[in-house]
């Protein structure tokens, strides 16, 4: 215990002597949630996980302008604004705005839209009720994109409008029913019914109401199709945090392998060998000074989440109803990110070697654990394969507790995952530790 | 020079190692015997063995056959044991350059398992005897390389082990550090420390060393007294010469 202690107080020693790399360790995991969560927030956004920002230049002089942007907002896939700085968006301020990067699309009302409609559905439903041939469009939404928009971006933003602007055609196209469809009747009937129609008075027609609109016969029903693993999904800073900060901790791998790579260039490990001291206790002392280092950035990346993400305009982090399962997540996956930061000190010959394939293992170990793209967005192989991911599984862990209110019961088989990697970590470096100081 | 009667402290038998992929075996049936409170000094040209032998001593190696013991304790099937009793000087400068010199000896005490009761008055000795007692709450990289070489010695002898080995402990520095280390190390000796020494320098081998072992190709070529070595030689006006007499002059370039 002893030697275990000072081996601790050794690594602290050191590590708050390189202040530099102290300020590395804090800042850079920091400035990588914050970055990265922004980035990944619009991603997440175009994707469907939250709702898209358009302009919205409304120059209708009638009132079916302001009913297309009600419906928009409505539905939730569109967020609407519909001035700048304070001042109200003309069509060249808007594709300035476009033109310039702010917004990435503008949806423009032309002036005359409520009149044109309101007359094309008059046409449209004469026109129906005496066969006659199919009417021209008679009335145009321009939406004027970033050309750097990508696809999926722009069908999100086609297929609200569409749906919107579906929805007021029918409500047009039913009250101009409503109204035409007794005159139409009266007309027909006298047309057929010639000196033979009563006189006077006119024969007595069913009233009709067309508000369809809000009547919807058919229930979309929405149901994932692994719902016992995806009961709810995250928002895009309970994806986006705990991903990014996870990823962060894991690359205490390239100090942590560093440390040891020194201590054996430097010939300090080698004096260490030849004294009474344990293999366990020399990397167990490392392993716990890069574990406190770890949970410090975890506290720190969290605190970004839900102190200074949401003055960026992100929803604030929520974590969960279970303190205790936090941290033991997080000290599990300090622990798996330390353990493999000694495999890999151990294993790798420079420092070199340590650097890129340790940074390269995690990226490839994030991108499968879902911390760029969520798993349920992957494709099924991937899906798949993503078990094999520590940060995968600390990842969902933590999904767990910000989402579903997970506890330490539900997240037991990510903690102990975690936990095993540790200890397979550990353990393989120690054969090969023993190999080196039996002089093999 | 004083008269070594003491009873063995190190023995090797038939030393060998051979590395994996070498050609030649780095030892080849060393045998070895050094007395109690000694001063041996173990010569011979690069790629001699001197640094192989060292680390097998130290536990550092394992040999390929053969047998070596440090008071009474096998080297291989005893390695704790004869961890304790051992004390290194690497020819690197085995410290952290970032912790001050007495940060470097504080932690060292605690892994050498010095008494905790002890440690201060242990660290104060041992920079007291490399005379870094001034200088010992700078951190060793503001340290010039004689000094760094001194903390290198103070940190090896903080637990008083009976047998230090030395790896060139005087490589690279000035005459005065070189004059300061080689007076500790006659001083550690009078305390009653043995002490096995490697070296290229010849001179510091004949002013400081009771017994010498010349060794070229991972054998014994010569040992013992370096008077009567050169006595023996009379071709020889010192220890270089014999060394040189024995070693041949080519030069031992060696990839390794």
């Amino acid at each position: 215990m002893t030697m275990l202690l000072a081996n601790i107080k050794k690594e602290l020693l050191l590590l708050s002597r390189d202040r530099m790399s102290l300020l590395v360790l804090f800042v850079m995991p920091m400035l990588l949630v914050l970055i990265l969560s922004l980035v990944q927030d619009d991603l997440f956004r175009a994707t469907g996980g939250a709702a898209t920002t358009a302009l919205f230049v409304n120059r209708d002089e009638g009132e079916l302008g302001g009913e297309l942007e009600k419906s928009l907002q409505g539905n939730g896939a569109l967020d609407l604004v519909q001035s700048l700085n304070g001042e109200g968006l003309d069509i060249k301020s808007a594709r300035q705005a476009v033109f310039e990067g702010d917004f990435q699309f503008a949806i423009i009302v032309p002036v005359a839209f409520s009149a044109e409609i309101n007359k094309s559905a008059e046409t449209a439903v004469k026109s129906a009720l005496r066969h006659q041939q199919k009417i021209p469009f008679s009335s145009k939404i321009t939406v004027i994109f970033d050309p750097a928009v990508r696809g999926v971006y722009r069908s999100a933003v086609l297929n609200a409008l569409q749906l919107g602007v579906v929805g007021l055609e029918l409500s047009r196209k039913g009250a101009a029913f409503e109204r035409l469809l007794p005159q139409e009747l009266q007309r027909s009937m006298g047309q057929q019914l010639g000196a033979l129609a009563p006189s006077g008075s006119q024969p007595e027609l069913p009233k009709i109401s067309f508000n369809w609109t809000e009547q919807s016969l058919i229930e979309l029903n929405e149901e994932l199709a692994s719902p016992e693993k995806y009961a709810t999904l995250p928002t895009s800073v309970q994806q986006n945090v705990p991903a990014w900060t996870l990823f962060g901790m894991f690359f205490i791998v390239i100090p942590l392998a560093g440390t040891l790579i020194r201590e054996r260039q430097e010939g300090t490990l080698t004096r260490l060998m030849t004294m009474p001291v344990s293999n366990g206790s020399l990397l167990l002392g490392k392993v716990v000074a890069h574990l406190l280092i770890c949970l410090i950035q975890f506290g720190l990346m969290l605190l970004v989440g839900r102190f200074i993400l949401p003055l960026l305009g992100t929803p604030v982090l929520e974590l969960g109803s279970d303190p205790v399962a936090l941290i033991l997540v997080a000290v599990s996956a300090a622990l798996a990110a330390c353990g493999f930061g000694i495999l890999v000190g151990v294993v790798a010959r420079s420092y070199d070697q340590a650097a890129i394939f340790g940074s390269v293992s995690i990226v490839i170990a994030g991108a499968l654990g879902g911390v760029m793209v969520p798993v349920y967005v992957m494709p099924r192989f991937m899906q798949d394969l993503s078990i094999f991911s520590p940060l995968g599984w600390g990842l969902e862990a933590f999904l767990d507790i910000f989402v579903r209110n997970g506890t330490v019961v539900t997240v037991f088989p990510q903690v102990i995952a975690l936990g095993s990697f540790f200890l397979l970590s550990i353990m393989i470096a120690l054969v090969i530790f023993n190999r080196w100081r039996r002089g093999h | 020079m004083k008269q070594v009667e003491n009873p063995t402290i190190l023995a090797t038998e038939n030393l060998h190692k051979i590395y994996r992929g070498a050609a030649n075996p780095a030892i080849d049936g060393l045998a070895l015997n050094v007395s109690k409170g000694s001063i041996f000094g173990l010569l011979g040209p690069n790629g001699a063995g001197k640094t192989t032998t060292i680390s097998i001593l130290c536990t550092l190696l394992q040999p390929t056959s053969g047998r070596a013991t440090i008071l009474e304790h096998d080297v291989v099937g005893d390695a704790a044991a004869v961890r304790r009793k051992i004390g290194l000087v690497p020819q690197d400068i085995a410290l952290y350059a970032s912790l001050t010199a007495r940060e470097n000896l504080r932690y060292f005490a605690r892994i050498l398992k010095v008494e905790k009761a002890l440690i201060k008055a242990r660290i104060d000795e041992s920079l007291e005897l490399v005379g870094l007692a001034d200088c010992a709450d700078q951190p060793i990289s503001t340290y010039s390389g004689g000094m760094k070489r001194r903390a290198n010695l103070a940190v090896a002898i903080l637990h008083h082990p009976a047998i230090l080995f030395l790896d060139e402990p005087t490589v690279g520095i000035d005459t005065q550090s070189r004059s300061l280390i080689l007076e500790n190390l006659v001083e550690l000796n009078r305390r009653g420390m043995t002490l096995i020494y490697t070296t290229h320098y010849m001179e510091e081998a004949q002013q400081i060393c009771d017994e010498v072992a010349i060794i070229d190709g991972g054998r014994v070529i010569a040992c013992g007294e370096p008077r009567q070595l050169i006595a023996a030689a009379p071709e020889s006006k010192n220890l270089e010469g014999l060394f040189l007499q024995l070693t041949g002059k080519q030069l031992r370039d060696r990839m390794e």
